[in-house]
Protein backbone atom coordinates (compact mmCIF):
# COMPACT_ATOMS: atom_id res chain seq x y z
CA UNK A 1 0.00 0.00 0.00
CA UNK A 2 1.00 3.65 -0.36
CA UNK A 3 1.55 5.49 2.87
CA UNK A 4 0.69 9.14 3.30
CA UNK A 5 3.56 11.58 3.19
CA UNK A 6 4.90 13.33 6.25
CA UNK A 7 2.87 16.15 7.73
CA UNK A 8 4.66 18.71 9.85
CA UNK A 9 2.79 19.39 13.05
CA UNK A 10 3.19 23.12 12.63
CA UNK A 11 2.46 24.97 9.43
CA UNK A 12 4.90 27.85 9.91
CA UNK A 13 7.57 27.25 7.22
CA UNK A 14 10.27 28.81 9.38
CA UNK A 15 9.79 25.97 11.86
CA UNK A 16 9.95 23.13 9.35
CA UNK A 17 13.52 22.15 10.19
CA UNK A 18 12.81 21.67 13.89
CA UNK A 19 9.22 20.43 14.20
CA UNK A 20 8.13 16.84 14.58
CA UNK A 21 7.20 15.20 11.32
CA UNK A 22 4.37 12.77 11.79
CA UNK A 23 2.70 10.13 9.66
CA UNK A 24 -0.27 8.20 10.98
CA UNK A 25 -2.12 5.44 9.14
CA UNK A 26 -4.98 3.35 10.49
CA UNK A 27 -5.83 0.84 7.81
CA UNK A 28 -7.39 -2.51 7.00
CA UNK A 29 -4.57 -3.16 4.51
CA UNK A 30 -1.59 -5.37 5.47
CA UNK A 31 1.40 -3.44 6.79
CA UNK A 32 4.03 -3.20 4.05
CA UNK A 33 7.31 -3.03 5.98
CA UNK A 34 9.47 -2.90 2.86
CA UNK A 35 7.58 0.12 1.52
CA UNK A 36 7.80 1.87 4.90
CA UNK A 37 11.55 1.33 5.08
CA UNK A 38 12.01 2.58 1.51
CA UNK A 39 10.11 5.77 2.37
CA UNK A 40 12.27 6.65 5.39
CA UNK A 41 13.82 10.10 5.20
CA UNK A 42 16.56 11.34 7.53
CA UNK A 43 18.66 14.45 7.89
CA UNK A 44 22.40 14.48 8.70
CA UNK A 45 21.62 15.45 12.30
CA UNK A 46 19.70 12.26 13.01
CA UNK A 47 21.67 9.39 14.55
CA UNK A 48 19.01 6.97 15.81
CA UNK A 49 16.13 5.10 14.25
CA UNK A 50 14.01 2.81 16.40
CA UNK A 51 11.24 0.79 14.93
CA UNK A 52 8.86 -1.57 16.62
CA UNK A 53 6.65 -4.21 15.10
CA UNK A 54 3.71 -5.64 17.04
CA UNK A 55 2.78 -9.09 15.74
CA UNK A 56 -0.30 -11.20 16.46
CA UNK A 57 0.54 -14.16 18.68
CA UNK A 58 -0.99 -17.61 18.20
CA UNK A 59 -2.59 -17.66 21.64
CA UNK A 60 -4.50 -15.48 24.05
CA UNK A 61 -3.85 -16.91 27.48
CA UNK A 62 -4.21 -20.65 27.05
CA UNK A 63 -6.53 -20.38 24.06
CA UNK A 64 -5.16 -20.96 20.57
CA UNK A 65 -6.35 -18.40 18.07
CA UNK A 66 -6.08 -17.92 14.31
CA UNK A 67 -6.32 -14.13 14.19
CA UNK A 68 -7.30 -11.00 16.06
CA UNK A 69 -10.05 -8.70 14.89
CA UNK A 70 -9.22 -5.07 15.64
CA UNK A 71 -11.97 -2.47 15.92
CA UNK A 72 -11.31 1.27 16.12
CA UNK A 73 -13.27 4.43 16.76
CA UNK A 74 -11.16 5.79 13.95
CA UNK A 75 -11.69 9.54 14.19
CA UNK A 76 -11.08 9.55 17.93
CA UNK A 77 -8.11 7.19 17.56
CA UNK A 78 -6.48 9.58 15.08
CA UNK A 79 -7.18 12.53 17.36
CA UNK A 80 -5.75 10.75 20.41
CA UNK A 81 -2.64 9.65 18.50
CA UNK A 82 -2.01 13.27 17.51
CA UNK A 83 -2.41 14.39 21.13
CA UNK A 84 0.28 11.83 22.05
CA UNK A 85 2.52 13.09 19.24
CA UNK A 86 2.02 16.64 20.59
CA UNK A 87 3.24 15.49 24.01
CA UNK A 88 6.24 13.69 22.51
CA UNK A 89 7.17 16.87 20.68
CA UNK A 90 7.21 18.73 24.01
CA UNK A 91 9.17 16.05 25.89
CA UNK A 92 11.86 14.81 23.49
CA UNK A 93 13.83 16.21 20.52
CA UNK A 94 12.29 13.76 18.08
CA UNK A 95 12.53 14.47 14.33
CA UNK A 96 9.84 12.14 13.07
CA UNK A 97 7.30 9.52 14.03
CA UNK A 98 5.60 7.17 11.65
CA UNK A 99 2.91 4.85 12.96
CA UNK A 100 0.72 2.33 11.17
CA UNK A 101 -2.02 0.43 13.02
CA UNK A 102 -3.90 -2.24 11.19
CA UNK A 103 -7.59 -2.84 11.93
CA UNK A 104 -9.98 -5.59 10.86
CA UNK A 105 -8.86 -9.23 10.82
CA UNK A 106 -5.10 -9.69 11.34
CA UNK A 107 -3.89 -13.29 11.15
CA UNK A 108 -1.39 -14.88 13.54
CA UNK A 109 2.23 -13.92 12.68
CA UNK A 110 1.09 -10.81 10.79
CA UNK A 111 1.95 -7.35 12.11
CA UNK A 112 -0.79 -5.20 13.59
CA UNK A 113 1.40 -2.25 14.59
CA UNK A 114 4.49 -0.58 13.10
CA UNK A 115 6.09 2.39 14.83
CA UNK A 116 9.24 4.26 13.83
CA UNK A 117 10.90 7.05 15.81
CA UNK A 118 13.82 9.05 14.38
CA UNK A 119 15.90 11.22 16.71
CA UNK A 120 19.44 12.58 17.12
CA UNK A 121 20.34 9.97 19.79
CA UNK A 122 19.15 6.51 20.86
CA UNK A 123 18.07 7.52 24.37
CA UNK A 124 15.23 9.76 23.28
CA UNK A 125 14.16 7.44 20.47
CA UNK A 126 13.85 4.41 22.79
CA UNK A 127 12.11 6.48 25.47
CA UNK A 128 9.63 8.12 23.10
CA UNK A 129 8.81 4.85 21.31
CA UNK A 130 8.21 3.00 24.60
CA UNK A 131 6.12 5.86 25.99
CA UNK A 132 4.04 6.14 22.81
CA UNK A 133 3.13 2.45 22.79
CA UNK A 134 2.34 2.44 26.53
CA UNK A 135 0.10 5.51 26.17
CA UNK A 136 -1.53 4.16 23.03
CA UNK A 137 -2.64 1.14 25.06
CA UNK A 138 -4.16 3.49 27.62
CA UNK A 139 -5.99 6.12 25.55
CA UNK A 140 -6.31 5.26 21.85
CA UNK A 141 -9.72 3.65 21.21
CA UNK A 142 -8.79 0.44 19.47
CA UNK A 143 -10.00 -2.93 20.72
CA UNK A 144 -9.21 -6.51 19.85
CA UNK A 145 -11.25 -9.67 19.72
CA UNK A 146 -9.57 -13.07 19.33
CA UNK A 147 -10.69 -15.20 16.41
CA UNK A 148 -10.65 -18.80 17.62
CA UNK A 149 -9.39 -21.62 15.41
CA UNK B 1 -32.20 17.86 25.26
CA UNK B 2 -31.01 14.82 23.34
CA UNK B 3 -27.62 13.20 23.34
CA UNK B 4 -26.57 10.48 20.93
CA UNK B 5 -24.77 7.66 22.66
CA UNK B 6 -22.46 5.30 20.77
CA UNK B 7 -21.23 1.91 22.00
CA UNK B 8 -17.99 0.23 20.94
CA UNK B 9 -16.37 -3.19 21.26
CA UNK B 10 -18.33 -5.67 23.40
CA UNK B 11 -20.54 -2.89 24.72
CA UNK B 12 -22.41 -3.28 21.42
CA UNK B 13 -23.12 -6.89 22.38
CA UNK B 14 -24.22 -5.91 25.89
CA UNK B 15 -26.68 -3.31 24.57
CA UNK B 16 -27.64 -5.04 21.33
CA UNK B 17 -27.05 -1.85 19.35
CA UNK B 18 -24.33 0.54 18.26
CA UNK B 19 -26.08 3.80 18.96
CA UNK B 20 -29.10 5.27 20.75
CA UNK B 21 -30.63 8.67 21.39
CA UNK B 22 -31.26 9.51 25.04
CA UNK B 23 -33.22 12.47 26.41
CA UNK B 24 -31.88 14.28 29.46
CA UNK B 25 -32.78 17.51 31.22
CA UNK B 26 -30.88 20.65 30.21
CA UNK B 27 -27.73 21.04 32.32
CA UNK B 28 -27.42 17.31 32.96
CA UNK B 29 -24.00 15.81 33.59
CA UNK B 30 -22.46 12.73 32.04
CA UNK B 31 -23.06 10.93 35.34
CA UNK B 32 -26.80 11.65 35.08
CA UNK B 33 -26.86 10.42 31.49
CA UNK B 34 -25.02 7.25 32.51
CA UNK B 35 -27.60 6.59 35.23
CA UNK B 36 -30.34 6.62 32.58
CA UNK B 37 -28.26 4.40 30.28
CA UNK B 38 -27.68 1.88 33.07
CA UNK B 39 -31.43 1.72 33.78
CA UNK B 40 -32.02 1.00 30.10
CA UNK B 41 -29.11 -1.47 29.78
CA UNK B 42 -28.49 -3.07 33.21
CA UNK B 43 -25.63 -5.23 31.84
CA UNK B 44 -23.61 -2.06 31.24
CA UNK B 45 -23.86 -1.01 34.88
CA UNK B 46 -21.46 -3.79 35.88
CA UNK B 47 -18.84 -2.17 33.61
CA UNK B 48 -19.16 1.27 35.17
CA UNK B 49 -15.80 1.35 36.96
CA UNK B 50 -13.69 0.41 33.95
CA UNK B 51 -15.85 2.17 31.36
CA UNK B 52 -14.23 4.96 29.34
CA UNK B 53 -16.40 7.91 28.36
CA UNK B 54 -15.75 10.39 25.57
CA UNK B 55 -17.69 13.35 24.25
CA UNK B 56 -16.82 13.99 20.63
CA UNK B 57 -13.18 12.94 20.29
CA UNK B 58 -12.02 13.67 23.86
CA UNK B 59 -12.34 11.89 27.18
CA UNK B 60 -14.48 13.75 29.70
CA UNK B 61 -15.02 13.38 33.46
CA UNK B 62 -18.37 12.30 34.85
CA UNK B 63 -19.20 15.88 35.95
CA UNK B 64 -19.02 17.17 32.35
CA UNK B 65 -22.19 19.16 31.58
CA UNK B 66 -23.84 17.94 28.40
CA UNK B 67 -24.72 20.24 25.54
CA UNK B 68 -27.46 19.66 22.98
CA UNK B 69 -26.17 17.50 20.14
CA UNK B 70 -23.24 16.08 22.08
CA UNK B 71 -22.05 12.71 20.79
CA UNK B 72 -21.18 10.51 23.75
CA UNK B 73 -19.16 7.33 23.32
CA UNK B 74 -18.98 4.52 25.86
CA UNK B 75 -16.43 1.76 25.61
CA UNK B 76 -14.34 -0.72 27.59
CA UNK B 77 -10.60 -0.24 28.26
CA UNK B 78 -8.66 0.07 25.01
CA UNK B 79 -6.32 -2.65 23.73
CA UNK B 80 -4.46 -1.41 20.67
CA UNK B 81 -1.16 -2.82 19.46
Amino acid sequence: MKYRSFHPSRVDDSQLCTCLKRQLTITTEPIDEAALLRERTMSDAMGAVIYFLGVVRGGEGEQKISAIEYEAFKKMAEHQFHLLFDQIEKRWPIASIRLVHRIGIVKVNEPSLWVEVVAPHRGESFAACQWLIDEMKRVVPIWKKPVVL
Amino acid sequence: MQASVHFYSYFKDLTGCGQILESVADGSTLAELLKKIFQRFPKLAAMEKSMLVAVGLDYQPRDYILKDGDEVSLFPPVQGG
